[in-house]
């Protein structure tokens, strides 16, 4: 009777006793948040920044934290969807009071997230995103460590300097990143006295290019740089191979760069051109111990090799980490503003980049290396100063292969 | 160039058939609007995907168990199906988009969200016709597609089963009338629709590539010549299936590759306008 009397006591008590642990377990630790695609048809991207992301959030905590504070990693999925990024991104600034903002694959999902993220001041670095755009809207908070600049500049010059084609065709894919990036390529081979004879969008996931490389062997297209993704140079190379036409050189910037895509391809991958900002083997000067460290832990969390999209989440969250380190260490106030005012001023030497940002968000230092796949391995063919074997131009002809 | 233009129009018309057969089979006899076909037909790609990369299984042979794979998950389907109210197509719609996005995050659960590609060595071989080349990988989905459509229609026109599934496709309640087993031929349809789905799928991860969410553009693609068609024409599905091939291709070469998509869905919506119970399909 007793018992049943003070119930409700030791019940308030221990609800108490539950509030005060989660209220200050809670305030011990710094909440960062991230939204990526994590299904969806983005989902293979996405999972890979996130496995990024993890891998700097394990790093800091494994060595003691944020001045002593763990950081705690809030994840959520936008399902491919803009609609779901922005709900998401509302959730993790509005209701759990996330510090900061990192991760992000693509500029229909990182674009609606970077406006969330001003509307509540608090700093965003994308993990990958290109569209010139989001960074001229005078968002304060948006930081981001990839950009278009990045790519165009190094097959720039390949294309001018080295493989010097009669007739260029250049293929995108109908996304703002891929389309502005045709844009610049073409204007700066022009700026250079190449012209591209022929430019043509198609849609992300075309099921036959067949047509299409009809129309490029009838007008004997001698180099291709296709903005598409992963998927279509699967098909399109396939059927390139399928349809006895050879370029000289065929150029994927985007998704040829990946030890999976010589695992779907086989021999069929041989001698295609791509660019990557780093690989476990290729890494910024003066980065290898870094490089190591990182690779050694991914394998241990994952159990395979990281890439360059894994080192792309691990890199916008070095950034936000090393940005709040900063704040904390100037014994300032860990706010949205502080944070972005140390984002600012950052500069941070990191495997894929040094990582500094100009006064609109993009990365100052973001460079891709152009790679040729020879022999199952990518192997640097520009820059001259990094590279790690000759191009092999024209590569051989499909019926001269084994 | 336009009779490779031609030529690929035919086989992508082919295959494009071969995948919407199923869709259109089972909608046909049941008013069953399955969301969820593209996702059984990555499913049956990627068990052949599984069976060749895992047991080194040549594509042949992983047809069965892919068959096999699809036969008993639409079975499940008709079950649960069978369980719907009226309105069917809108109860289905809503089953069949939920059960798409379960099938999706169970291929993402089990085979990531990689892109898989099943290769087929010979398939990038090939015969040369004067200037016209034809690869093997072409000349099989021409052929498996064509030969299925084949066999398909012998079934509908001349047995008894297939009158008794063109029976009920044209009037469930006078097919009950005149004594056919309406429920049964409902299983029929989702027995055959699996054999269908089963053989495209691998096929799929051939000359396409899988990942989880490919099937969403495999539904589409079924729909729109389902409505291309008309619903239960053998014949004028693959005459449609051929029509948005080849225009397509054409769109192509003549405008862009960027007109693509556009022009398949000008034609759709000029048919729904002008003929919405479909290309061939006489007005009753």
């Amino acid at each position: 009777m007793l018992c049943c009397k003070r119930f409700p006591i030791i019940a308030c008590l221990l609800l108490l006793a539950f509030w005060c642990y989660s209220t200050f377990a809670v305030a011990a630790t710094i909440k960062i948040g991230e939204i990526n695609p994590l299904t969806g048809r983005l989902a293979k991207q996405g999972s890979e920044i996130h496995q990024g992301v993890a891998v700097a959030v394990a790093e800091v905590n494994d060595r003691g934290g944020l001045n002593g504070r763990q950081v705690e990693l809030i994840s959520r999925d936008d399902q491919s969807q803009p609609d779901v990024a922005i709900s998401r991104a509302e959730e993790l600034c509005g209701w759990k009071k996330v510090m900061a903002l990192t991760g992000g694959y693509n500029d229909s999902l990182v674009g609606p997230i970077s406006e969330v993220a001003k509307k509540y001041e608090v700093p965003y670095v994308a993990s990958a995103s290109l569209q010139k755009q989001l960074t001229q809207r005078e968002n304060p908070y948006f930081f981001r460590v990839a950009n278009l600049h990045g790519f165009v500049q190094p097959l720039c010059g390949i294309l001018s300097e080295s493989l010097r084609p009669q007739r260029l065709a250049l293929l995108h894919t109908a996304t703002p990143g891929s389309t502005e990036f045709a844009r610049d390529l073409r204007s700066c081979l022009q700026s250079r006295g190449i012209a591209v004879m022929l430019m043509e969008k198609f849609r992300p996931g075309t099921p036959d290019f067949t047509p299409l490389i009809a129309k490029l062997a009838s007008m004997n297209m001698d180099v291709i740089v296709s903005g598409g993704f992963f998927a279509d140079h699967l098909l399109l190379v396939r059927q390139l191979k399928e349809n006895r036409v050879s370029p000289k050189a065929y150029i994927g910037p985007f998704g040829i760069a990946y030890e999976s895509f010589i695992r779907e391809m086989g021999e069929n991958a041989e001698y295609l051109y791509s660019t990557f900002a780093w690989n476990p083997g290729i890494t910024n000067p003066d980065t290898e111990a870094a490089s190591k460290d990182f690779v050694e832990r991914f394998r241990s969390m994952f159990h395979r090799e990281p890439n360059t999209t894994n080192m792309h989440g691990y890199t916008s969250t070095r950034a936000v980490l090393a940005a709040m380190q900063n704040v904390l260490h100037q014994k300032k106030p860990l706010t949205g503003p502080n944070i972005r005012q140390s984002l600012a001023e950052l500069d941070l030497v990191l495997p894929m980049e040094r990582v500094a940002f100009d006064k609109h968000g993009d990365p100052h230092h973001y460079q891709h290396l152009v790679v040729q796949i020879q022999k199952g391995k990518f192997e640097v063919v520009y820059p001259p100063e990094r590279s790690t074997a000759s191009a092999i131009y024209p590569m051989p002809r499909w019926s001269q292969r084994k | 160039m336009w009779t490779t233009v031609l030529v690929s129009g035919i086989t992508l018309g082919s295959f494009y058939t071969l995948v919407a057969l199923g869709f259109a089979l089972i909608f046909g006899v049941t008013h069953t609007f399955n969301l969820a076909h593209g996702e059984l037909l990555v499913l049956a790609g990627y068990v052949a995907y599984w069976l060749w990369k895992t047991y080194g299984i040549s594509l042949l042979f992983t047809f069965p168990a892919a068959i096999l794979a699809t036969l008993v998950v639409c079975l499940i389907l008709q079950r649960l199906f069978s369980r719907l109210r009226e309105p069917m197509e809108m109860n289905s719609i809503v089953l069949s988009f939920g059960l798409a996005i379960l099938l999706q995050n169970g291929m993402l659960f089990f085979f990531s969200g990689d892109y898989r590609l099943i290769r087929v060595p010979t398939f990038n071989q090939g015969l040369h016709f004067n200037t016209l080349y034809l690869s093997y990988g072409q000349l099989t989905l021409l052929a498996l597609s064509l030969l299925v459509i084949g066999l398909l229609y012998l079934l509908m026109r001349h047995t008894f089963l297939g009158k008794a599934l063109r029976a009920t496709i044209q009037d469930r309640e006078a097919a009950a009338l005149a004594g056919i087993n309406v429920g049964g031929m409902g299983v029929l349809a989702f027995a055959i629709g699996a054999i269908l789905i089963g053989l495209a799928g691998p096929l799929y991860g051939c000359v396409h590539y899988l990942y989880p969410t490919a099937g969403l553009q495999a539904t589409l693609l079924a729909i729109t010549i389902t409505i291309f068609a008309g619903v239960g024409r053998i014949r004028t599905l693959i005459l449609g299936g051929w029509i948005l091939g080849f225009a397509e291709s054409g769109a192509v070469v003549l405008l862009g590759a960027s007109w693509r998509e556009l022009v398949s869905a000008v034609m759709l919506i000029t048919l729904l306008a002008l003929r919405p119970q479909g290309i061939f399909e006489r007005e009753q």
